[in-house]
């Protein structure tokens, strides 16, 4: 965006005043974010920059809050790194790694049911001939408009009727009504976009249904219900509300756990499991715009 | 399009048949494939929301308490003192309550009523093998409380399973012991203030994010992609990043030891001991709204500002309009689908927000979503929950409606 | 049926989608055996309907539809071995070009030698030996519609249809791509049935044209006949330019020919195209480029009228001369740029003839 060459003084300082903002929110939106790395590092328990972490000094550097994400709820947490014992001991103990397994459990879960689910109705939602269509596509994304409040504490009292209250099918079900929405849209819009004309080919050039299903229609689809599968995963990732009403101890997730660490004991334990909750979200940010990049290219014959 | 007609009626109608039937037979296989996720939200969703919002306006387990209370209060017309048949019910319900030990939840919705009824009950709970007939003279003499009318009120309108007084608690209102419905007093107005907070922050944080995500987006829609797609990463990595690790950057960044209270200390404009309070109350929870939501503002606001073509600011400019009448008269107008997206989503957002409020909030930050949490977990009255999450959801989808018929700009689509 | 002439048969298809309208109407068509036939006609005249239903992804209502003489009616499309060129080429997007034409041949259980070679033959055929890596968004519409065709090809179906393939290319590739198809019927000796709204385009390509009106077929006929000798009304102004004068039958001569006359009372004398009656109202279909500026010079002038120039538009190769005559008919000549034409102006007054020959005279 250069500025043209007849441009006035006022419009000049004008562009600069506007270049100067842009740049201010963009750090804005980072900064926050990526504070918490180098505090994860800090050797001391506080919350802000030491005087040695502000000169580079490495004595003010450690990964102790790190360790200390595996050492919280071990059994024996002087024994960390030293044999093989403790990793037994981390994995059955560590109250963190007992959050992320249930994390990685849950959201895998409820991934896989609201991808099946989402993908299925998207097909039958793409036909024009549906009836109803638009009351039905409202009430398959209504989870995404209701707050998450009401959503969390309706499903609290109807699993404490059914005897789901508490328990992982409870949580997996629960994130798969929050995570729907987004496979449904990703995958009819990847719908709308597909060309007809590909299936009548593939039929002309001799293809049965099913191959041209397998060869012609999944392959372009397949990019659509991906990061839709994705956005479910992160969605339920990153839940804490329902999670706070349905779970107990047990089913406790990584972000549950930062919940109560935050409410109770600040420790910078908590940075540090940000810190890789950081990094994570990088790499699914990248997939999923890899992803979109490939499914444009596919779709840029046609567009 | 031709319009010969099939010559043979009979033909015609044959026809007509064939294909009401095939065209019957795609609408069932479209509708196959929705019914599993349709039933799953109906069921899994819809039912229980139903469910719960039922829990505002009907509340049965006061009559399923004190059956025998309920049945002989209804005779009475509500002044005088009730007939001895109700004494007596009383007195039984209790026995059985106290028995059963429930009667505690009794006392609560009394106590609602009627200030200082949590211990008459418990009171006569606890000593309701003892009392006789007549159960009058035997009550008044346990507690003089129970001559009191008021009492007697209270219990006839806890008596009907269905009953307004959640929504009108949810308004600061109740049914006074007289009948009539009135004002909660001064003191004890809460709800009423909660939810003009609650709009009144959901509002600021929309205004601050399209302050600050208009120019962005505007900038991010007129840059080459090659650099906009850089920078594109500063708006979809917060996005992507947990909602909890970000609100614990903003705790890490505004609390007394955090990073910028040290740093106004490090840099003179603050001492140790003048450390300013930036967090736990108001100021933080926008702040860290504003941050969280910003991303839904600018995604809607970008995705329609590059469909704007340039051309029609360069027409407003060859037709002798300076740069800022070009922008405001011109461009601006050609946003504002995506304005009134952005905002609907982050104002509908924030104003169900739950998790940063409750963190970052204080006492003076904490929104209407906080409250019915602390009604579900620890006050335990669901009903006024109920009632609360009614008034709020429904103000959502009266604005997402509106919003609909007025732009019918599908904002999932920009999202 | 006989079978070494014919492909395929339409007998009496008729296509409605509402039980009311005919998409098409008691069609009847036979297809001969390495020809070049052309759907022509407006959009919704049924001329997609019926090669869709020769595809097989429309069902026809009533009648038969006879490939090899075999009804394939019910045929599913996949079954029916008949290579197709879609409007907007359909290439699939996620497959190299060497995929693309490898498909037809790979669902058809080939030898992986077989493929491979067959697939550089057919890239050799349309002359892009070099793009089999390529996926179709890096080719040119152009190359684009050429892999269309080769893939329509390569499993060597005996029948192959194109619906409007050149649509999308500019008025220069779709010259040249014209000419490459053609080229390529006439090598392979494939049959080909070729739909388009665009008259020259189908004059230019084809063997027979059959022009589509209304869900019928109003003529079927080589370029020559369609042009030179209409039948109807609706040919003669959707095939080229033409002169189209309401007119009533004055009298029947015995050679063919009879005498009209115009609105306005200007008498002419015409080719009677059918059986006329004296008094019935017919439609006088004239070329622009066979009226005559100097209708004294050449024999064979049979009619002659005045008129005013109202516009001359110049045309490097030909003019376009507007004239209306004192009885308010108006005419179109296209007068051929061989000499230069002096006294010509825009308001001068212009005679001008016609052979009888030249002039048709069409029921309405």
């Amino acid at each position: 965006m250069a500025l043209p060459a007849y441009a006035d003084r006022w419009e000049r300082i004008w562009h600069w005043v506007y270049l100067t903002f842009c740049t201010l929110v963009f750090l804005f939106l980072l900064l926050p974010v990526l504070v918490v790395v180098p505090l994860s590092f800090n050797a001391e328990p506080y919350f802000s920059f030491t005087e040695g972490m502000l000169t580079l000094d490495p004595a003010a550097y450690s990964l102790r809050w790190y360790r200390d994400i595996l050492q919280n709820g071990m059994a024996d947490p002087t024994q960390l790194f030293s044999g093989w014992s403790w990793i037994g001991d981390a994995w059955a103990n560590s109250q963190w790694i007992h959050a992320a397994k249930n994390s990685i459990v849950i959201a895998i879960g409820a991934t896989i049911l609201s991808t099946l689910l989402g993908t299925v109705a998207a097909l039958g939602l793409s036909q024009s001939i549906l009836p109803g269509r638009r009351l039905i596509m409202a009430l398959l994304i209504s989870p995404m408009i209701v707050p998450i409040i009401v959503t969390s504490t309706s499903l609290y009292f109807l699993f404490s009727e059914i005897g789901l209250a508490n328990t992982y099918l409870g949580l997996i079900v629960a994130h798969a009504i929050l995570g729907t929405p987004f496979v449904v849209i990703t995958v009819t819009s990847t719908l709308s976009g597909f060309d007809r004309s590909l299936i009548r080919a593939g039929q002309s050039l001799g293809a049965s249904p099913l191959v041209v299903f397998q060869r012609v229609i999944m392959p372009l689809i397949l990019p659509g219900i991906l990061s839709g599968a994705l956005f479910a995963f992160g969605t339920s990732f990153d839940e804490v509300v329902a999670v706070i009403f349905l779970a107990d101890y047990d089913q406790r997730t990584i972000p549950r756990q930062m919940w109560s660490g935050l409410r109770e004991q600040i420790s910078p334990t908590i940075l540090a499991v940000a810190t890789i909750l950081v990094a994570m979200s990088i790499l699914l940010l990248t997939v999923v715009e890899l992803l979109r990049r490939r499914s444009e290219r596919l779709r840029g014959l046609t567009s | 399009m031709t319009v010969t007609v099939v010559t043979s009626p009979d033909d015609s109608r044959s026809i007509k048949r064939e294909l009401t039937r095939s065209l019957r037979r795609r609408k069932l296989q479209a509708l196959v494939l929705v019914a599993p996720l349709l039933l799953f939200i109906l069921f899994m969703f819809i039912y229980p929301i139903g469910g719960m919002l039922l829990r505002s306006v009907y509340s049965p387990d006061f009559a399923r308490a004190m059956p025998a209370t309920v049945a002989a209060i209804a005779e009475w017309p509500g002044s005088g003192t009730p007939p001895e048949a109700a004494w007596a019910g009383v007195a039984s319900d209790m026995v059985a309550l106290q028995q059963r030990n429930e009667a505690g939840p009794v006392a609560a919705a009394l106590n609602v009523e009627m200030s200082g009824a949590r211990s008459l009950v418990l009171k006569t709970a606890r000593n309701a093998g003892k009392l006789t007939a007549p159960y009058r003279e035997a009550m008044v003499t346990l507690d003089p409380m129970w001559n009191d009318a008021r009492i007697w009120q209270a219990i006839k309108r806890l008596s009907s399973p269905v009953t307004p007084r959640f929504y009108l608690a949810a308004v600061d209102m109740k049914v006074d012991e007289a009948g009539s419905i009135v004002s909660q007093p001064e003191d004890r107005q809460i709800y009423r203030s909660l939810f003009l907070r609650t709009l009144l922050i959901s509002g600021v944080v929309t205004l601050c994010c399209l302050i600050l995500g208009y120019p962005v987006a505007h900038l991010l829609a007129n840059l080459p992609l090659r650099i906009s797609n850089i920078l594109m990463i500063f708006v979809l990595l917060p996005f992507w990043t947990s909602l909890l690790v970000r609100t614990t950057a903003w705790i890490v960044l505004l609390q007394k030891q955090g990073v910028v209270n040290s740093l106004l200390v490090w840099s003179h404009v603050l001492t140790d001991e003048t450390r300013a309070e930036l967090i736990f109350n108001r100021t933080g929870t926008i702040l860290a709204m504003t941050h969280i939501l910003l991303p839904f503002m600018i995604l809607p606001l970008y995705s329609v500002m590059k469909t704007v073509s340039p051309v029609y600011v360069k027409a407003a400019r060859s037709l002798g309009a300076n740069q800022f009448v070009a922008f405001t008269k011109v461009y601006v107008p050609q946003t504002f689908a995506g304005v009134a997206a952005g905002c609907l989503l982050v104002f509908i957002l924030a104003v169900g927000y739950y998790i940063t409020p409750a963190l970052v909030g204080g006492e003076s930050g904490t929104l209407i979503s906080n409250m019915i949490a602390y009604h579900i977990q620890k006050s335990l009255n669901w009903g006024l929950a109920a009632a609360l999450g009614a008034i709020l959801l429904t103000a959502i989808l009266a604005l997402y409606w509106t919003f609909n018929r007025l732009t019918k700009i599908d904002i999932i689509g920009l999202g | 049926m006989e079978q070494g002439r014919s492909i395929v048969h339409f007998v009496n298809v008729g296509k409605t989608y509402d039980g009311e309208r005919l998409i098409v109407d008691d069609l009847s068509l036979e297809i001969a055996r390495g020809e070049f036939l052309t759907l022509l006609g407006p959009s919704g005249s049924g001329k997609t309907t019926t090669l869709m239903m020769l595809a097989g992804f429309e069902t026809p209502t009533r009648g038969q539809i006879l490939l090899n003489g075999q009804e394939i009616n019910r045929l599913a499309p996949h079954r029916r071995g008949i290579g197709m060129v879609f409007q907007n080429y359909a290439l699939f997007p996620h497959m190299t070009v060497a995929e693309n034409l490898a498909f037809p041949l790979n669902v058809r259980a080939l030898g992986k030698a077989e493929v491979e070679a067959r697939v550089i033959r057919a890239l050799d055929l349309v002359k892009l030996g070099g793009f089999a890596a390529r996926r179709p968004a890096q080719l040119s519409g152009g190359q684009q519609q050429r892999i269309a065709v080769a893939r329509a090809l390569i499993f060597e179906p005996e029948l192959v249809l194109m619906d409007e393939p050149l649509g999308a290319l500019d008025k220069q590739l779709r010259e040249g791509m014209q000419y490459e198809i053609r080229e390529l019927h006439q090598r392979l000796g494939v049959t080909i049935v070729y739909v388009t709204h665009d008259q020259a385009e189908a004059l230019t390509m084809s063997d027979r044209i059959a022009v589509f009106d209304q869900g019928k077929i109003q003529q079927l006929a080589s370029p020559t006949e369609l042009y030179e000798k209409p039948r109807t009304s609706f040919v003669a102004n959707f095939v080229g330019d033409n002169n189209l004068m309401a007119a009533e039958v004055d009298t029947l001569r015995s050679d063919h020919l009879c005498s009209v006359v115009l609105e306005g009372g200007d008498k002419v004398i015409a080719v009677a195209t059918d059986d006329l009656m004296p008094g019935q109202k017919v439609m006088l279909s004239l070329r622009p480029e066979r009226l005559r500026l100097d209708p004294d010079a050449g024999a064979g002038t049979s009619s002659r009228l005045k008129g005013v120039i109202e516009e001359i538009v110049y045309l490097g190769d030909h003019m376009r001369i507007f004239v209306r005559t004192a009885n308010q008919v108006r005419f179109l000549i296209k007068a051929a740029n061989k000499e230069p034409h002096h006294g010509l102006t825009k308001g001068g007054m212009l005679t001008f003839g016609w052979s009888a020959q030249d002039c048709r005279a069409l029921p309405v």
